[in-house]
């Protein structure tokens, strides 16, 4: 196999080179098969002659013709490039250049007596409006959410931070997809060090498409095997705008509404835009509910495992006088009982987003009365599983980072296994594990654990509770910023 | 991470090599123990199974040597393994507690799976007679009675004494207290508290009947009463409080007991007329004296039965003296002599007229 392999990779031939000269014979074979290439000649008025080649799908046809045709055919200019009512026109001399403005929405015009070639950038405003985030909603605040259009979303995250010191590098990734990214820091607050960390990262991806941020995320991750995200997705601009007077970095990545942010931390995961809108005190104990959820769901199912099969003498003896009579007469042990319940509800979980919305209900009365109710007379489940699994169901939503709560499902299999063999020694078992896994990663080179481990007290305000803030005044400790102090009075 | 993971792996084998199967369908856990003296000195142990509702219960008996011999059999003539994870509590018959039950306390009180929170209560008749009769009406019987003590020992009400496997052993190794027990008399109907059993290390000497532990209740830890009933006076107390202060003298001759009791007449029967001052004042002094005297005599039948639930003895303790021996405590116990004294802070059922 191996031998065939290496066979088969003898065929692939080395692309040539890209950076020969530009000619019309090889523009004119590299587009060839494209039936939505168009090269057409027109003369000026002082009877030049023109090329122009595009690709019709990736242009704004009318700006074409209102910027590009109209001026060109009335023009009495030497300088064609001066003709055109356009500001993007850049002369471009290698065969790379060219097809790169093809395909990225410009128009290239040429001049066979002066064998100059011009780019002129008309791209096709393809795009939906700005809609209300789905994946992050709240009941108050902007409602705005990013769209596919990158240039769109730095405008409004630039609406938010009308800052000079807000800096925006334009990178490009993928060597097919030329995906563009677009990272934005606030210089003078972002740390260097995370800025030419990311820099060095983003120069250096090397695969053909990206397609969407959390392939650019997954390249540019430290730990890419870790089951947590070191990025931040968040589809939000007043979220990235907040993030980014934190003095973190926020990378917008082209054709998809999802912003990255780094550094972050685990507990990032559980801050929602709302918390910084509702009163502190509701915003604190509606973040403790999130972490107590958090761990409700991956253990509660667990340790329903371990104190039906080892620790029964736990349990409050009217609650196991309960569970003795649920479990008397099922055909299955605790941990397949659990096991089949929690594939099954992941089976609901999957098909209710993959079903239409209107058959959604039609799901929830299938997921809650036949897969619950009739399996519990059937005696299959007992009456405590079927309410645990459905506590941890809806305790997994409470999350705000939606890979989290699908990463829940891994570490709830886990902890299920431990807890059937050795009880609630493996769930403190898997629990020591996970936390010392969380200590060892980094986010952007920054720990992932802060401000836990590293220690950082003052942290502790924006943790587990949401600090009113005016207590906030200071940056937080463990991003490094060069500007300590939020408010004008104190900044040094 | 390696060093964790190993760390956490050898001290998990460290903690249990073996891991116990106790699937839950699997096993019955049993809640109550009855302990009486079978044939020979042997041990009669009996359990009620199972704790659920839906099942036929059963009463599993066993005559054994050894107490874990009896756990043992259950096993072999039940069809779940019994279990004592969720034992609540054991209830020893009167005559096996006069003969010492130090060996069946130590036997729980060592076993890793039997929680501390064990109530002991001492039975004086048939409590598996109580039980088979119990099973004929109630779904699950024991549970009944857990919560009955339960209810009782919840911010030491006052109105029972409840005492657990660790209340139990702590007194019983400490020299200058004796254990104490609550009894129970038990028929095939009733399941009557009786009062207060004392004991002398782990031999039940004494109980007291219910008018004395009405007082071993007020001066034993500065109780509450809801009601402390006084028939010779006609007298019905509610809401009491007591606040005890002892003294023993410095040659260890003479207590002084000071009780200071607050409460309000609640129900009055006598001849007296209670709305008159002068009269309140004499059923004062009559209930003071009452009192006086019935915590004398509740005082003189622990010293003639040598024992010390009130935990006298520790006020022999100083902080530059050396401890005396149990032995020594006990002789000075005996010849101690007693001085009583009650401060009553009685409100009246009504408006008293001067």
């Amino acid at each position: 196999m191996f031998w065939k392999k290496l066979k088969i990779g003898h065929h692939f031939e080395k692309p040539e080179p890209q950076n020969t000269v530009l000619t019309i014979d090889s523009i004119r074979q590299i587009l060839a098969n494209m039936d939505d290439a168009e090269i057409i000649e027109r003369r000026t008025n002082n009877d030049q002659m023109v090329m122009l080649l595009y690709i019709r799908t990736l242009i704004d046809q009318e700006r074409l013709n209102e910027s590009v045709m109209e001026p060109l055919l009335h023009c009495d200019l030497e300088e064609i490039n001066e003709c055109i009512a356009t500001t993007k026109v850049s002369r471009i001399v290698t065969m790379e250049e060219g097809q790169q403005k093809l395909l990225t929405g410009s128009i290239l015009l040429y001049e066979p007596m002066k064998n100059q070639w011009w780019a002129a950038l008309l791209p096709n405003p393809l795009t939906r409006a700005i809609e209300t985030s789905e994946t992050e909603t709240i009941m108050f605040g902007p409602k705005d959410s990013f769209s596919e259009q990158i240039d769109q979303n730095v405008t409004m995250i630039r609406r938010r931070l009308p800052s000079t010191s807000l800096k925006s590098e334009r990178f490009s990734v993928g060597s097919v997809s030329k995906t563009e990214v677009v990272m934005m820091y606030l210089e003078g607050v972002t740390n260097p060090e995370f800025i030419s960390i990311a820099r060095s990262k983003l120069s250096t991806i090397d695969f053909d498409v990206f397609l969407d941020s959390s392939h650019v995320a997954a390249f540019m991750e430290d730990h890419y095997h870790s089951i947590f995200p070191q990025f931040q997705q968040s589809d939000r601009p007043d979220l990235c705008a907040f993030t980014l007077s934190m003095g973190k970095i926020t990378f917008l990545v082209a054709n998809t509404p999802f912003a990255l942010t780094a550094p972050i931390t685990f507990f990032h995961l559980f801050q929602s835009p709302e918390d910084y809108i509702n009163r502190w005190l509701v915003a604190s104990f509606l973040r403790l509910l999130r972490y107590v959820s958090y761990v409700l769901s991956l253990i509660l199912v667990p340790i329903y495992v371990a104190l039906a099969t080892h620790h029964y003498q736990m349990l409050p003896m009217q609650v196991l006088f309960v569970l003795l009579e649920s479990r008397t007469k099922l055909p299955f042990t605790p941990f397949w009982e659990a096991f089949l319940m929690l594939i099954t509800l992941e089976i609901i979980k999957e098909a209710s987003l993959r079903m239409p919305t209107k058959s959604g209900q039609v799901l929830g009365v299938i997921g809650g009365i036949v897969v619950g109710q009739a399996s519990v007379e059937a005696g299959f489940a007992s009456k405590i599983l079927i309410i645990l699994v459905g506590v941890t169901a809806i305790a997994s939503f409470l999350v705000p980072n939606y890979l989290v709560t699908k990463s829940n499902t891994l570490l709830q299999f886990a902890f299920l296994f431990l807890a059937n063999y050795i009880g609630m020694l493996g769930i403190v078992f898997g629990i020591i594990v996970i936390l010392v896994h969380l200590n060892s990663i980094t986010s952007l080179k920054q720990p992932y654990f802060a401000p836990l481990a590293h220690l950082y007290w003052r942290d502790w305000l924006d943790l587990f509770i949401r600090g009113p803030f005016h207590w906030m005044k200071e940056r937080p400790e463990y991003l490094h910023t060069l500007q300590k102090w939020r408010t004008s009075q104190r900044r040094k | 991470m390696f060093l964790v993971i190993m760390s956490s792996m050898l001290w998990m084998i460290g903690c249990s090599p073996f891991v116990d199967n106790n699937q839950i369908e699997e096993i019955s856990p049993v809640i109550l123990w009855s302990i009486t003296e079978g044939a020979e000195g042997k041990l009669r142990i009996s359990t009620l199974v199972p704790p659920i509702y839906s099942e036929p219960k059963k009463i599993l008996t066993q005559e054994v040597d050894l107490l874990k011999e009896g756990g043992k059999d259950f096993n072999l003539s039940y069809h779940r393994e019994v279990k004592s994870g969720q034992l609540r509590m054991v209830f020893i018959e009167q005559e096996l507690a006069k003969k010492g039950i130090t060996s069946l306390m130590n036997t729980l009180f060592t076993d890793p799976d039997i929680s501390q929170r064990l109530y002991i209560i001492i039975v004086n008749g048939s409590f598996d007679d109580f039980i088979k009769n119990q099973i004929k009406t109630q779904d699950v019987p024991g549970y009944l009675l857990y919560r009955l003590l339960k209810h009782y020992e919840y911010k030491k009400q006052g109105d029972m004494t409840i005492v657990n496997l660790h209340q139990f052993m702590k007194r019983y190794y400490s020299p200058y207290s004796d254990p104490v027990a609550p009894i129970f008399k038990v028929d095939k109907e009733n399941f009557i508290y009786e009062g207060t059993a004392f004991f002398k290390n782990d031999k039940l000497q004494t109980n007291i009947n219910k008018r004395n532990e009405q007082i071993f209740q007020l001066i034993d830890h500065n109780h509450h009463l809801k009601v402390l009933t006084i028939p010779e006076l006609s007298i019905t107390m509610g809401n009491v409080t007591s606040k005890t202060k002892m003294k023993l003298n410095l040659d260890y001759s003479t207590l002084s007991l000071n009780v200071e009791l607050k409460g309000r007449i609640e129900e009055y029967r006598g001849k007296g007329d209670i709305d008159n001052l002068d009269q309140l004042a004499v059923i004062h002094q009559q209930i003071k004296s009452l009192f006086e005297k019935q915590t004398t005599e509740l005082l003189k039948k622990m010293q003639n039965s040598e024992v010390d639930p009130l935990e006298i003895g520790t006020l022999t303790l100083g902080p530059f003296s050396k401890p005396m021996s149990e032995d020594e405590w006990s002789t000075l116990w005996a010849n101690v002599k007693f001085n009583v004294t009650y401060e009553l802070h009685i409100q009246p059922l009504t408006n008293v007229r001067k």
